[in-house]
């Protein structure tokens, strides 16, 4: 998994390479955006890291020029710019995510896992009924089963629950999940993502039933069909 | 009527205005007083003491009169006086005989000087006339003297009427100038009074009205006017001290955050972390939002163009739905209920997610100090939304204050937060051409938020949350 950093700030470019390649992956470094670019264009990474302000060449412009150069590796922008119109602009021109600075590094990674995974998996998207364990989601008739059992779950409950399904396995941060079924770009700040898992947990896991949903300290909720 | 004692109360309660009517009223009555004093001195008093005089000389003149000369003489002297004399009316009495013009005098008269009035019929003109007289005691007799004094007599009476009348109306006038001229301050001075508590509930940009009159009241508006624009910039300038501090202690203190995950990382704890490590970081992350959120308010206050660039069609009713639902479990932990009412249907020209963080803190605000067993009500209004709740509520005086940057009710400093939420609310409010008031429902507090330009949305293009969770 080779995955290329564009970072002006030397403190931070040396923090995420140390950080990453911790995690096992490859890291290319470039320190401007027009080394950036070039790097971005030749090699084949899963993942860009992008700083929203860099000298020579501005993130914005060279996620544009990667776009139209059918480049389609997924970029993560990094940013301290955290007013929303600056957050908009990066999604449109063609970021799958973003991440304003600071940021905790669990989230970086847990996004970086779910955006490698999504370019993975993303033709199997196509499936109507999701599985974990004996949990079954039919995504059609929006019916969910444990077993034989119909659980019933409010609006809010099907997404968060369809969300930890597809992302299965993977750690999931609480403002991922926020994001995803929300769809709102702001970090609420609070325990209240905690609660709304409480609840879902109740449903999902009565009767003493094996426990699918699984608290990772500090970071987020991870499903786990077995431990 | 109500306004009559409305007016009546304000009067009663003014202490200045009343202070002020009764020493003018006073000054004015004592001045009208003493003017009728010395007129009536001049006047009748005059008249009335020459009358006296005059009497008292007849008098002395027929006493001598009687020492020297014979019985008979002075009988003589005294019907020539008598019938003379057209203004005094003489009488002279020895046992029972009378002489002078009197046929009869009167029993039981007082003796001179004091003057007691008495009937006269009088033959020539065949009227009763009543007349001032009085008795004196000579060698052989006793003289009455008396004088037709019944003009005079009314004349007082009318002079005393007139007197009234003249006080009556100097107090009539008193009280109607001096209320009027004291209202008339009290109003301006209440003026100032307004501002003055505006400014002291958190409204810096309150200022004095000045008139075009250009006197004293005028010169103090101007100075006060211009204190407050002082105090006004320093205020802002202290705000915009504090985001020059939160920018630059951001970029360390990420820093900071940064070696801390490295020291984790590197000891092979991210996934279970130290509880020490772990609370530093939290603190340290508390610190960051905080600066973010004052930096955030900064932008929203000051950039309205470039924050509004991206905006689009927002149905406020969804926007609703999704705060509520976010809340809802939170409130459901301290038994709170939720409800959404009103079935307005309008979008405005918006951010979504301003909006909706916007209205989640309201929500959040509500459920954090309304207590446990709330009820917590959002209802769409035609022009916007209110969100009210049956908690403790805010006292008026701190109602402009909340909105105010990192204030913090006393009460409410137990509870966690920084006094940013309602300020951040109240910018986003604004950004999107809104205004925001904070109302009291008796008990609880009700937040009506009014946009100027909502859209009704016709009911086709409306969103089905059904659907829309679809």
């Amino acid at each position: 998994m080779r995955i290329l950093v564009i970072e002006d700030n030397q403190t931070t470019r040396q923090y995420l390479q140390k950080a990453l390649q911790e995690q096992g992956y490859e890291i290319d470094l470039a320190d401007n955006g027009q080394d950036g670019l070039f790097l971005a264009l030749e090699g084949d990474y899963q993942l860009i890291l992008l700083d929203r302000m860099l000298p020579k060449l501005d993130g914005l412009t060279v996620l544009t020029t990667l776009r139209n150069a059918g480049k389609q590796t997924p970029v993560l922008i990094l940013s301290a710019l955290d007013s929303v119109s600056e957050r908009v602009k990066g999604l449109r021109e063609g970021g799958d995510d973003y991440l304003i600075k600071p940021f905790a590094l669990s989230e970086l990674l847990v996004r970086i896992e779910i955006l490698i995974q999504r370019k993975g998996t993303h033709n199997e998207k196509l499936t109507t009924v999701l599985h974990v364990a004996d949990l079954k989601m039919d995504l059609l008739s929006h019916k969910v089963f444990r077993g034989s059992t119909e659980i019933s779950l409010q609006p809010k409950e099907f997404k968060l629950l369809r969300y930890l399904m597809e992302h299965n396995g993977q750690v999931v941060s609480r403002s991922l999940l926020f994001e995803a079924v929300w769809d709102y770009q702001f970090d609420p700040q609070t325990n209240v993502i905690d609660v709304h898992m409480a609840r879902l947990r109740k449903k999902v896991e009565f009767d003493g039933l094996t426990p699918l949903l699984e608290t990772v300290r500090g970071v987020g909720y991870r499903m786990v069909a077995q431990r | 009527m109500v306004s009559v004692t409305e007016w009546w109360h304000s009067v009663k309660t003014a202490h200045s205005v009343w202070r002020l009517t009764r020493l003018y009223t006073g000054l004015l009555l004592s001045v009208v007083a003493i003017l009728l004093v010395v007129l009536y001195q001049l006047s009748i008093g005059q008249m009335n003491r020459q009358q006296q005089l005059q009497m008292a000389n007849i008098i002395a003149q027929q006493t001598s009169l009687a020492e020297q000369l014979s019985h008979e003489q002075f009988i003589e002297q005294f019907e020539l006086q008598a019938q003379s004399s057209r203004q005094y009316i003489l009488s002279y009495q020895i046992e029972q005989k009378n002489f002078g013009r009197l046929s009869a005098p009167p029993t039981a008269l007082s003796q001179c000087p004091t003057l007691s009035r008495f009937p006269i019929w009088l033959d020539q003109f065949d009227e009763i006339r009543l007349v001032s007289g009085c008795s004196q005691p000579l060698a052989s007799g006793t003289l009455i003297i008396a004088v037709d004094d019944e003009s005079l007599y009314e004349l007082k009476g009318q002079f005393i009427s007139a007197s009234a009348i003249a006080l009556l109306l100097a107090v009539l006038l008193g009280v109607i100038t001096g209320l009027v001229f004291s209202m008339r301050v009290l109003k301006r001075i209440n003026n100032f009074n307004q501002v003055a508590l505006r400014v002291e509930s958190g409204q810096l940009s309150a200022r004095v009205a000045v008139s075009e009159q250009n006197d004293e009241y005028d010169h103090m508006a101007l100075h006060i006017n211009t204190m407050l624009n002082q105090l006004q910039h320093s205020f802002e300038t202290i705000s915009g001290i504090t985001d020059a501090i939160a920018h630059d202690l951001r970029t360390p203190l990420s820093h900071l955050r940064q070696q801390i995950e490295s020291e984790m990382l590197s000891k092979q704890q991210l996934n279970h972390p130290s509880e020490q490590l772990q609370s530093m970081l939290d603190k340290l992350d508390e610190i960051l939002f905080t600066f973010s959120a004052m930096l955030e308010l900064t932008r929203l206050q000051q950039q309205k163009e470039s924050n509004s660039q991206h905006f689009k069609a927002i149905n406020l009713q969804q926007v609703i739905v999704d705060a509520v639902d976010l809340i809802e479990p939170l409130a459901e932990e301290k038994q709170q209920i939720v409800t959404i009412g009103g079935a307005e249907q309008f979008s405005i020209q918006g951010d979504a997610t301003l909006l909706f963080r916007a209205i989640y803190n309201l929500l959040e605000n509500a459920s954090k100090y309304a207590g446990n067993n709330a009820q917590i009500n959002v209802q769409l209004t035609p022009r916007g939304f209110t969100v009210s709740d049956n908690g403790p509520g805010i006292c008026d005086l701190e109602k402009e204050k909340v909105f105010q940057r990192l204030y913090r009710i006393e009460k409410s400093r137990q509870v966690a937060g920084f006094g940013l939420g309602l300020t951040l609310v109240k910018a986003i409010i604004q950004l999107h051409n809104g205004k925001i008031e904070l109302l009291d429902n008796k008990p609880g507090l009700i937040v009506n938020v009014e946009f100027i330009k909502p859209n009704k949305i016709k009911m086709d293009e409306s969103i089905d949350p059904n659907i829309a969770d679809a």
